[in-house]
Order: structure tokens, then C-alpha cells, then sequence
């Protein structure tokens, strides 16, 4: 109750409503457990769609209260469309993220009410295309990492829409010399996880859990924040705090591999551009140290304790207060004609809400 | 005693709606219930919640507040340690998170003027940006407001060479009961005409105003700075140590101490913290200044402690500075891994006096069954006595606030005082008289009749 939530709450710092915050929800659920009666109560279920789910707010507190947590199990505890229109949207990647166009098309019409537009647009920036114009090019690969077997962890978005960041992935891989070994994943299981859909998170887990066993418990590779921290959230599914630590060990940053690889940058580089720092990134964030060396000067504006609002459920559930967590992180942005960033969630929501004139896209989009 | 309103009437809630028009006004229960505690886990609930973006609905509030004889409680971002910001009498709290912009930083003047609800650590940020220093560190820097430190006197590490947040204040504007709006002091730096009603509203605790807007004085940012943490074989020779530092003519930015508890609490954590396993008390001092000015003081404080034959000593800059001091933001969680709880209270005495309050503060804990850290704001006799225990346990719960009694009783029998930052809110409000005069007391209540004759702002608590 210390209060250091509040000051990282993206969704305090963009409308100054502290009812919104982290510690009135850790606060709410604890008044909520001396009654149960009251959790059957609409004003719940409205506080569970209040979060953006960030986990801002459990990295920085002192006695590790997870709110994102609480407000996932208070949401399992009150499935409503709005879940199921989520729950629907992440299992059903494949159909709903067809390349071809938009994947808005493809949700139910008696789900598109007026407000969830912007969710909408959302999910129509999630397409295929041409993405970012590259003009970084790797020199010369780092030896550190040569000869070692590695899984890749690619992720919704790359396995089922943008494919040329998979590619880049595997390149960036082959050039280190990393064998890329053969291995079934599933979906991390974070979006589902924070959305209320613990049993169905869990499944997601178990079975990438084997994927890693089978191989050996190689080194995961990662190229997206928000799996990155779904992935980090398997504890209860390993077998011991060994296997947890190796677990953890184990799951590793693309850019983190690429520190040591040196990159040319071509003169159609734009001069000025923003790094959006996703919530999910903990202290060490590897993918803007590998971007300031390789941009060096280009890289003019970064994102700090801004959020996109993204927000999972929120953004169905009150589009209006995650618009302007959204304004407020365009705000930090602005001055930057080219946007990346290492999630794809952050990906897809800044890509639905750029100013004219902007571009917006994965950092493996730089690449050649 | 005044007779305050009983509830919120239908005008009542008519009024506030249209002064505080949409998502500015609270009346449920489950969005009020976040501005009902702070961190004290005092609690009581409001009877309404409003959110002002400007001092002219401040004035309206506040005149309607006063002939309503409606309580009105200032609240900031809730990081208070006492209940301050709790409301005990119901009425209205005043969020002030809308009023969050720098609105000048002078590097003419020297001075910044700011709005109450910019997050201090914000505030530095933007005099960093031009060169220029506001000292006062709360541990809560980055998470509590200009306006919350200037109401309770934020103290903070760096007290000891640049005083606390009362030092710093030049200016104020607040609306007071009534809708009147103060203005007193300004940017200059030096100012002997009249009262000093400036410093009257610092510390004040909400219970004279609500405070619209703070000009603050500002120094050149120091060029550099080091640290040095210093481990000994036991507390005696840690609290000389600091004593032959300051007779040796330094006076540090910072001045920490750790005991034995606190220590082996942060070692637990599994961090690699740069002091000896010996050390049974540690000592962490801060230097800023210029490039020659700090090599000098960092040698002066080593060499002035030599006698005292430490375990191990540490100078770090830049990165290594930071590591450093992982110890002293290690203490918080760490003591949490001694008892899921604590009652955690800030005594100053006179230095001279600080290894005797130490040593009764453990004799207190030993006596009563529970573990006593005690470490803190060594330079300005300020402790932070941590009473730890198990609130699951009633016997521990009923011990640890023997505990703290006797602490306070001990604080104040040395010459001290019963709280040094925290204040004295709900959580201390009983133990006032103990410390304070009849007259002391009798004089503040006709000050504060002056500013507030209904007795309407942060009623119920204590001075």
C-alpha cells in the first residue's frame, strides 16, 4: 500500500484517476474477500476490464502484489463477451489473422458495436504487407553463440501474419551460426492468461513446457516482449525450482543475442527515429541497447513509462480511457518519423493509431 | 467543537456535480474506496471524491465547504505513513492529481513554480533539464507529490547537508475555508517582512488550506558525486565513525546507518552487496560537489575513520555508486523476510543521543518478543525504528504496539521528537500531548481558528 504503483500506472499518469489504479484494485480485492456476495456485482466486473495489464505495477512492488493477476482471476471469476470476444480473437489466430487483409471482417457482426471501433482497427493493422523499408545490414556476426541449438519461440504474429519477421528471425540466427532446432509451440498463453482463461493459459503452457523438454532445454529464442513475459510465467507448470531456474535461464531476447554483431546502415535511413519500450520489457531492456548501437544517432526519441493501451480486455471494455494512454505514449513519440518496437501487441496497436505521416513497425523489419 | 455536516444531502451531491462535472466527481462506493486509506491501512470512507483542475473551483469548494461545515480532506497520491490523508470524518476529499504541470523553472531566478499534484522526482527532472537542483529526497521521491511533501515537510537522505523540504520553500498560494485565496512569499531568495506564513502552511497537513501552487528556491546541480559504504565489527564503532566524519570537518550529502538486524535482513535477499560479512552495522555516506571538492571529502571521511578500524570500506562513483547504495533500497523488502509486518515509525533525537536510543529501541524489541531494525538518517539523529511482527497474531500485534509506545516514550525523554518526516496523522495523533506543551498546543489551535474558524480542513487528526 506504499503506493509506488501509482506513479508507473500508465493508466494513472494519462487521466489522473487514482479509482483507477493498481493499489485501489489490490485494495478493492481485499475488501472483496471479507464479502464474497459482492463479487458477483457488475461494478466488478467493470473494475476487472480497468487494466491494461502492463505488470508495470508488479515489477516495482515491494511485497510482490500482482494486480494484473488479481484482476485476471477476478476476470476468470466473471466471463462476460467481452472475454469471450478476446478468448475467441487469440485462439483463434489462424482464421481471424488471415494475411490476406483485414481480420476485422472476420469477427461476428452482433460483436461490433459502436465502441469497440478502435479494438477493430486494431485488429486490422494486424495484417501481412510490406512492412518497414529496411536499410540495416549485419557486418559481422558475433562468434559467441556459434555451433549452439537453439529453439525460437516466434510467436502468434510472426507464425500466422508477419511472416518476413519469422524470416529475418532465422537469418539473423543462421548468421550467428545457431542451429534453429524443430519444435511445436503453441501460443505463449499471457493474453489469455490476463483475459481470465487460466485453465486454457495453463494447457498453452504444459505443452510448450514439452516442446523445450524434448530438445534438451536448449536456450528459447524471442522476439517479442509479450511472449517473452507470458513465457516467464510458467512457474507453477515446471517440476522444481531447479527446472524453473533453468527455465528461466533459458528464455532469451533475439537482440540480446545480437549485441555482439555489428550493422551497417544504408542512407535511406530516416532521420529521426522513435523506440516504443513495451510495459513488459523488465530492467534490462535488450532490444533498445541493441538499437542505440546499431542507430546510433537516428535513434532520437524512446518511450519510457508511456504504454500504447494495448490493454487486452480493457481495450474492449473501455476504449476511451486506453485511447488515451495511446495519445499520451504518440505524445512522447512524437518528433520520430519511424516507430519500432520489440512486442508485437505494441506493434499492432501503434500501427492502428499512428499520426499521419508515420511509420510503424518491428525492429526485424530494419533488417536485411 | 464544531458541528460538522452528518452526510452528503441531495444539494450537497447537486452542488458538487456541477462544480466537478463528469468523471471529477465520485459517489460509489467502489470508486471512493481507493481514496479511503493511504499508506498508513488506515481507513475511512469519503462521502465524496472530486478532482479539481484549477484553483477557481478550489475557491468554490472551499467556500461552500466552510458554510457547509463540510470536512475537507487534501490528498495528493497517498504515500503518507500516519493516515493524513484518510478521511475520519467522512466529508470530501480533494484529489489533487489533475494539477500536475511545472509552470515556470527560473534559471535567472533560481526558482521553479509548480502546481501541488507534479510528482517530485518529475519536478527535479525538469530543473535537471536546465542545470538547476531541488535537494529534498523523501524516500518517496519518485512516487509522492510536491504538493503532499510541502503539506507534511518531506525530510529525505540528503537532509543532513541541505535541510528539508521547509528549507526550500519560497512562495505558496492556497484557497482557504471560505474561498479566500493567500498568496505569500515569492521568488526572492530572502524575504524578513511580516510573519513567516509560508513556513506556517509547510508541514501544515492540509489542516490550514489547500495549496494551489509552491515556488521553490533552486541551486546549481552539484557536478559530481561519490559514495563510500563502511563496514564495522559493531554499532558503537559505526555511530563514533560518524561523529569523527563530521568532526573531521565533512559534512556529507548523506549520512545512513544500518544496524546488525537490518543487515543480515538485505544479506538474505541473496543480493551481492559490497561490505565484509563481518560487518555488524554499516555506515553509508554521500558526497556531492565538485570533481576536486568530493576526491577530497571521499579521502577526508576514509582517513577520519580509520581509527575506528572498519571491516571494509567501499568508494564508488557512477555505476558503482548505484550498487552501492542497492543496500539502502534493499531494506524495505528485505525486512518483510524477518515478519510479514511491520509498525515502522521515524524518531529523532540529538546525535548525540542516537546510540542510546538504538540501543533501547532493541532492548524494547527483546523485552516484548519481536525483532527491532533500526536504521536511517544517521546525520540528522533521524531513526527509522521498524517493529516487526505477524498481524495474524494478536499477542504479536498487541506487543508490537507496546513497542511502539515505549519507542516513542524513549524518543521523546531524550530530547527528541516522536516523528522526524512522517508526522503524526491518525497513527501518532494520541501521543502528541506527550510531546507538545499545553501552550504549544493551545497556540497552534488559535492559528489554525485564523486560517479556518469551522474547523473543516483534515479534521480528526493530530498535529
Amino acid at each position: 500500500m506504499c503506493g509506488k504503483c501509482i506513479s508507473v500506472c500508465p493508466l494513472i499518469n494519462a487521466t489522473n484517476r487514482e479509482e483507477l489504479g493498481p493499489r485501489a484494485k489490490a485494495d478493492l480485492c481485499r475488501l472483496l474477500e471479507d464479502d464474497e456476495s459482492l463479487l458477483a456485482g457488475e461494478d466488478v466486473a467493470k473494475l476487472a476490464g480497468l487494466c491494461l495489464g502492463c505488470h508495470r505495477c508488479k515489477s516495482v512492488c515491494s511485497q510482490g502484489v500482482d494486480v494484473p493477476g488479481l484482476v485476471a482471476t477476478l476476470r476468470a471469476a466473471h466471463p462476460d463477451f467481452k472475454g469471450w470476444l478476446w478468448k475467441t480473437w487469440l485462439t483463434n489466430a489462424k482464421q481471424l489473422w488471415s494475411a490476406s487483409s483485414t481480420a476485422a471482417k472476420l469477427i461476428p457482426k452482433q460483436f461490433q458495436p459502436e465502441k469497440l471501433g478502435p479494438f477493430l482497427k486494431m485488429l486490422a493493422g494486424l495484417k501481412g504487407g510490406p512492412g518497414l523499408e529496411p536499410f540495416l545490414t549485419a557486418e559481422t556476426f558475433s562468434d559467441t553463440y556459434r555451433g549452439e541449438k537453439m529453439l525460437l519461440f516466434a510467436g502468434c504474429t510472426a507464425t500466422h501474419v508477419q511472416g518476413r519477421w519469422l524470416m529475418t528471425a532465422l537469418r539473423l540466427l543462421d548468421g550467428l551460426g545457431v542451429e534453429v532446432l524443430p519444435g511445436k509451440f503453441q501460443c505463449c498463453g499471457g493474453g489469455l492468461k490476463s483475459a481470465g482463461f487460466a485453465d486454457e493459459a495453463g494447457q498453452l503452457a504444459q505443452e510448450n513446457i514439452d516442446v523445450w523438454r524434448e530438445a534438451g532445454r536448449p536456450k528459447i529464442v524471442t522476439f517479442c516482449e509479450s511472449c517473452l513475459s507470458g513465457l516467464s510465467g510458467y512457474e507453477a507448470f515446471l517440476d522444481d525450482l531447479k527446472e524453473i531456474e533453468l527455465w528461466k535461464n533459458s528464455l532469451t531476447p533475439l537482440s540480446n543475442l545480437l549485441q555482439n554483431t555489428s550493422f551497417m546502415v544504408s542512407d535511406n535511413v530516416p532521420e529521426n527515429i522513435g523506440y516504443h519500450r513495451p510495459c513488459h520489457v523488465d530492467e534490462v531492456d535488450s532490444d533498445y541497447v541493441f538499437l542505440k548501437n546499431a542507430l546510433g544517432e537516428h535513434l532520437t526519441v524512446a518511450t519510457e513509462k508511456e504504454c500504447c493501451g494495448f490493454g487486452g480486455v480493457m481495450r474492449l471494455g473501455a476504449p476511451g480511457l486506453a485511447d488515451e494512454v495511446n495519445l499520451q505514449c504518440w505524445d512522447a513519440l512524437s518528433g520520430a518519423d519511424m516507430v519500432v518496437s520489440g512486442c508485437s501487441a505494441c506493434v499492432a496497436q501503434l500501427s492502428s493509431t499512428h499520426p499521419e505521416g508515420r511509420q510503424v513497425g518491428h525492429w526485424l523489419e530494419l533488417i536485411l | 467543537m464544531s458541528t460538522y455536516a452528518k452526510s452528503l444531502t441531495s444539494a450537497h451531491k447537486a452542488f458538487l456535480a456541477d462544480l466537478f462535472p463528469g468523471d471529477d466527481l465520485i459517489l460509489s462506493p467502489e470508486g471512493m474506496a481507493a481514496f479511503s486509506t493511504d499508506a498508513s491501512l488506515e481507513r475511512a470512507m469519503p462521502w465524496a471524491v472530486v478532482r479539481p483542475d484549477g484553483r477557481e473551483q478550489i475557491e468554490e469548494l472551499l467556500r461552500w465547504a466552510h458554510a457547509e461545515r463540510m470536512p475537507v480532506y487534501a490528498r495528493a497520491r497517498g504515500t503518507g505513513r500516519v493516515g493524513n490523508a484518510v478521511p475520519v470524518f467522512g466529508g470530501v476529499v480533494v484529489s489533487m492529481l489533475k494539477m500536475d504541470s511545472v509552470l515556470a523553472v527560473d534559471e535567472n531566478d533560481f526558482v521553479a513554480v509548480t502546481q501541488p499534484g507534479v510528482i517530485t522526482s518529475d519536478l527535479q527532472a525538469a530543473c535537471a533539464a536546465k542545470g538547476l537542483y531541488y535537494p529534498p529526497d523523501p524516500a518517496s521521491v519518485k512516487i509522492s507529490s510536491i504538493g503532499g511533501n510541502v503539506s507534511t515537510c518531506a525530510g529525505g537522505l540528503k537532509a543532513v547537508k541541505y535541510g528539508v523540504t521547509r528549507d526550500w520553500v519560497l512562495g505558496l498560494e492556497a484557497v482557504l475555508p471560505g474561498g479566500r485565496v493567500l498568496q505569500c512569499g515569492g521568488r526572492s531568495h530572502k524575504d524578513v517582512v511580516g510573519l513567516d506564513l509560508v513556513r506556517l502552511f509547510v508541514g501544515a497537513n492540509g489542516k490550514l488550506g489547500l495549496l494551489t501552487e509552491i515556488i521553490v528556491k533552486l541551486i546549481p546541480m552539484p557536478e559530481t558525486s561519490a559514495s563510500v559504504l563502511v563496514g564495522f565489527g559493531d554499532l558503537h564503532s559505526s555511530l563514533a565513525g560518524a561523529n569523527a566524519v563530521f568532526q573531521a570537518g565533512v559534512l556529507p550529502a548523506a549520512c545512513e546507518f544500518m544496524d546488525k538486524v537490518t543487515l543480515q535482513a538485505v544479506r538474505q535477499g541473496g543480493e551481492t552487496i559490497p561490505l565484509a560479512d563481518s560487518a555488524e552495522a554499516a555506515l553509508l555516506f554521500k558526497v556531492d560537489g565538485t570533481e576536486e571538492g568530493v576526491a577530497a571529502e571521499v579521502r577526508q571521511i576514509v582517513k577520519a575513520l580509520e581509527p575506528l578500524k572498519p571491516v571494509s570500506v567501499e568508494t564508488g562513483r557512477g555505476d558503482e555508486e548505484e550498487a552501492i547504495w542497492t543496500i539502502r533500497r534493499g531494506i524495505s523488502p528485505a525486512a518483510f523476510r524477518i515478519k510479514p509486518n511491520k509498525v515502522a515509525e521515524d524518531i529523532s533525537v540529538p546525535r548525540s543521543k542516537v546510540a542510546e536510543a538504538v540501543d533501547s529501541a532493541h532492548e524494547i524489541g527483546r523485552k516484548h518478543g519481536l525483532t527491532v531494525l533500526c536504521f536511517g538518517h544517521l546525520g540528522d539523529g533521524n531513526i527509522h525504528v521498524n517493529i516487526m511482527h505477524d498481524a495474524a497474531i494478536s499477542s504479536e500485534v498487541e506487543a508490537a504496539h507496546k513497542a511502539k509506545d515505549e519507542v516513542f516514550r524513549l524518543a521523546v525523554a531524550l530530547g527528541g521528537t516522536i516523528s522526524g518526516e512522517h508526522g503524526t496523522g491518525l497513527t501518532k495523533a494520541s501521543f502528541v500531548s506527550e510531546q507538545l506543551s499545553q501552550e504549544e498546543i493551545d497556540t497552534m489551535v488559535s492559528i489554525k481558528q485564523v486560517f479556518d474558524p469551522h474547523s473543516i480542513m483534515n479534521p480528526g487528526k493530530g498535529w
